[in-house]
């Protein structure tokens, strides 16, 4: 019995996108010296989708963070193609968990706020992001503030704004947590469309299990406070990948077992 | 507004108004010192429309206006010119709210009317004092809110425009001011209320024309009913100068247009 394979046999002779090597960030609160990360080393090949998981407080956002430019590490290499990462770049785009669409903007324009800077003809900049509202599914709210959105339209917003601007490296902060069961699945059937189609790389931050053996070829687990990578497991199983199967859920089973001890 | 609305904001100024029909038909308040709605009606008239041989007042209005206007507005002007640059300044930079935070709360803790002799000395009677005292009002409130506003934009912002592929300087244009423009737009509004308030005080210094000017003119000659009238004009055109601010502003800004 072998699984048509998608994970490791597919994307190893890929070439590095994102190197992580020796990693470590601390913070300090209130005087004291608080370790979030330490030495961690990680490495996303083109066309990925990795998720990282782990225990509330272990520091997969401040990992993200790092990874977008936002915050500097304390200590250790981080690189997006062999350049070194010192700030926010379009070859970046981050999906937060929380809303951070712009108010006083419609959806079109929230989508085509990451192209303002890059100098388009305005007709093909408004094809553009049609194009990219009919992606995620909005073709009919295009012109609504975000006010008027459900959680689930306006994480698609985030993501459409994102995807607009082709980045190579996409970063999820855990995006579908506040949606509920039924707008998690179709979002995460959205993203699987969006890997086949653009082969999008994706590092995804969840702390569901499920969740991460549905979406990844490859599934990180962050020591519960360590901050260094537990184990890693390449899910090799076919998609559309059923719940319900046996293998599926022995993977999820293995991942629960790591993120206990 | 539906019409039922329209009825319930009436309600007070109508119950007012009878009131003080009620008062003067009664003989209860002497026309000395309560003239009849009827008569501050006439005299209003005659201060709007009358041409200048009907009286001392006729058809002073519009000269008085224009000259309140000017001076209202050029302080206005100040206030905002200085106060939502420093506001958000001292909302965003650390260094910037220690320099200017102190002095600020200093010089607002000096009543308004504790300028006034000093304006005097400085700027001698006329419109330089009347600016001077309407924008040092009005700075206060419009460098408060601006201040509040920026200091309560969320980092997400930034991060997601800087994301997005904006320049810090960019992002001042791009992200800080349309977050920050409910609270601007609450400054601006507090800020005009103020400045005709100031207006008032600043004319009272005896310039010869200006709705304030008329008040305490007309004080001194014992026209009670020029001195309603005044007051009526002026609670009229500060409310209809607070809606043209909130319009123009909507009408410039979409961040003012879409958010509440
Ligand atoms: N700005 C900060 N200052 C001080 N400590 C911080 C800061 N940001 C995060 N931390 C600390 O770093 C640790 C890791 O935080 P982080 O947000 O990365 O966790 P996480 O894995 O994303 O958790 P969750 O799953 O709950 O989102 C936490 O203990 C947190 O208290
Ligand atoms: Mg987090």
């Amino acid at each position: 019995m072998i699984p048509a394979t998608h994970g490791e046999l597919e994307t190893a002779g890929r070439p590095v996108i994102l190197e992580i090597t020796g990693l470590s960030h601390h913070f300090v609160h209130d005087g004291a010296v608080v370790p979030v990360l330490r030495e961690l080393t990680l490495t996303v090949r083109e066309g990925e989708l990795v998720c990282l998981i782990g225990r509330s407080g272990c520091g997969k956002s401040t990992l993200l963070k790092i990874v977008a430019g936002f915050l500097a590490p304390t200590a250790g290499r981080c690189r997006l193609d062999g350049r070194p990462i010192q700030r926010p770049g379009p070859d970046r785009g981050v999906v937060f968990q929380e809303d951070a669409l712009f108010p006083w903007l419609t959806v079109r324009e929230n989508i085509g706020f990451g192209l303002t800077g890059q100098h388009w003809p305005r007709q093909q900049r408004q094809r553009e992001v049609d194009r990219i509202l009919d992606l995620v599914g909005l073709q009919d709210c295009g012109d609504y503030l975000p006010q008027a959105l459900s959680g689930g339209m306006k994480q698609r917003v985030a993501l459409a704004r994102v995807l607009i601007r082709f980045p190579r490296l996409l970063l999820m902060d855990e995006p579908f947590g506040a949606l509920d069961a039924q707008a998690r699945e179709e979002m995460q059937e959205l993203l699987l469309d969006l890997v086949r189609r653009r082969r999008q790389t994706i590092l995804f931050v969840t702390h569901d299990v499920q969740e991460a053996v549905v979406i990844a070829d490859r599934v990180v687990v962050l020591e519960r406070n360590g901050g260094r990578i537990r184990e890693e497991l390449t899910i090799d199983l076919a998609r559309p990948r059923d719940r319900g199967d046996g293998r599926f859920q022995a993977c999820c089973s293995r991942l629960r077992q790591w993120l206990r001890t | 507004m539906a019409g039922k609305e329209v009825l319930q904001s009436l309600l007070l100024p109508l119950a007012a108004l009878s009131l003080w029909f009620g008062l003067s038909a009664s003989g209860l308040a002497p026309g000395y010192l309560l003239p009849s709605p009827a008569t501050v009606f006439d005299s209003g008239l005659n201060y709007i429309f009358g041409s200048p041989g009907d009286g001392p007042y006729a058809g002073r209005f519009a000269g008085d206006l224009a000259a309140s206007l000017v001076r209202v507005l050029l302080g206005f002007a100040i206030a905002a010119g200085l106060g939502i640059p420093l506001g958000i300044c001292s909302g965003r930079l650390a260094l910037v709210n220690r320099l200017v935070a102190s002095s600020v709360a200093g010089l607002r803790a000096v009543p308004g009317i504790c300028w006034l002799p000093l304006a005097l000395i400085w700027f001698g009677i006329g419109i330089k004092t009347t600016v001077f005292l309407v924008a040092l009002a009005a700075f206060f409130p419009i460098y408060q809110n601006a201040l509040t506003g920026a200091r309560l934009v969320a980092p997400i912002y930034y991060q997601a425009g800087a994301m997005l592929g904006v320049s810090r300087l960019r992002g001042v244009f791009a992200i800080l001011l349309p977050m920050a423009m409910p609270n601007i737009i609450t400054g601006l509004r507090l800020g005009m209320g103020i400045a005709w308030a100031y207006l008032v005080l600043g004319e009272l210094t005896g310039v010869p024309d200006g709705l304030g000017a008329v008040i305490i003119d007309a004080r001194m000659l014992g026209q009670t009913d020029i001195i309603l009238v005044g007051i009526i004009l002026i609670a009229v055109i500060g409310r209809v100068c607070d809606r043209l601010l909130v319009a123009g502003l909507r009408l410039l800004f979409k961040s003012a247009r879409r958010q509440r």
